[in-house]
């Protein structure tokens, strides 16, 4: 098979690292915001979820959806009750980057093996 | 596209920010100005910021059937408010051409000091909005790379 289930999670990984990445961009945004409840994206949940679920693996990626969720176990960290601490939310969004170009790397590197496979010089 | 929302989510950020630096500013510049646009002394303004709603893509996403509860399109700018709680600075200057009959007169409601923290939070938070956006541009030209 051309594309795998590995190939296929590391694809919704990297979709939802870039839907992480706009919930935490999103907080940064906010970071002046008084009362602002923070947001974040759980796609490692997800994707877990969706591979050791009882449905066929492919199926459960397929119909995968990440949405943000606010935040509730977030404390206030601010006098104006807002949950952004904003030195955490660049961390996380450093290190969700990582994470992003990680998944990217490795999905570069498997369509390289099948290119090679294919004969197309890359 | 996932990393475009990124992008314009930071972009709000950075106008807000910006927008904080310029009221500040003219907060500064009127510091001493005791004829401001209704005749009385200058009040200091502050910008009130909110949570924008979705972008048209979330709500699109959202309608389609799709959860997509809790997204957010960045920050709005509620409106720019005039401080008048705190009250006006009363200086004795008899000679001044605004002093009421007992000498007195009003004062702007600025104080420097808070201006000056004010500039530096938003001055911060201008630059947190500028990583998370060099961020986003990466992820994207990392991912368009897959296609070489």
């Amino acid at each position: 098979m051309l594309f795998d289930t590995t190939q296929l999670a590391l694809e919704r990984a990297i979709e939802g690292a870039g839907k992480r990445h706009e919930a935490l961009a999103a907080n940064i945004a906010n970071a002046n915001t008084p009362g602002y409840q923070r947001v974040d994206v759980d796609f490692h949940g997800a994707l877990q979820a969706a591979m050791g679920g009882d449905e066929d693996s492919n199926t459960a990626l397929e119909g995968l959806s990440f949405s943000p969720a606010k935040d509730a176990s977030a404390g206030a960290t601010r006098a104006d009750g807002s949950t952004v601490d904003i030195d955490s939310e660049s961390a996380k969004l450093a290190a969700n980057a990582l994470e992003q170009q990680a998944a990217v790397q490795v999905a570069h590197a498997r369509l390289g093996i099948l290119k090679a496979a294919m004969g197309v010089s890359s | 596209m996932s990393l475009f929302g990124g992008l314009e989510i930071s972009a709000s950020g950075l106008t807000a920010e910006r927008l904080r630096m310029d009221v500040t500013a003219e907060n500064l510049a009127n510091a001493q100005t005791t004829r401001g646009a209704d005749g009385q002394a200058y009040r200091r303004k502050e910008v009130v910021l909110q949570e924008a709603p979705g972008s048209f893509g979330a709500s699109l996403s959202a309608a389609m059937g799709g959860s997509g509860n809790g997204s957010s399109g960045g920050v709005h700018v509620a409106g720019i408010v005039q401080d008048t709680t705190t009250p006006l600075k009363r200086v004795y200057d008899p000679g001044h051409p605004d002093a009421d009959a007992q000498g007195y007169v009003s004062m702007p409601n600025v104080d420097t000091v808070t201006e000056m923290v004010d500039l530096i939070s938003a001055q911060r938070a201008y630059e947190a909005n500028v990583t998370a956006m060099q961020s986003a541009k990466q992820m994207f030209s990392r991912t368009l790379d897959l296609l070489r």
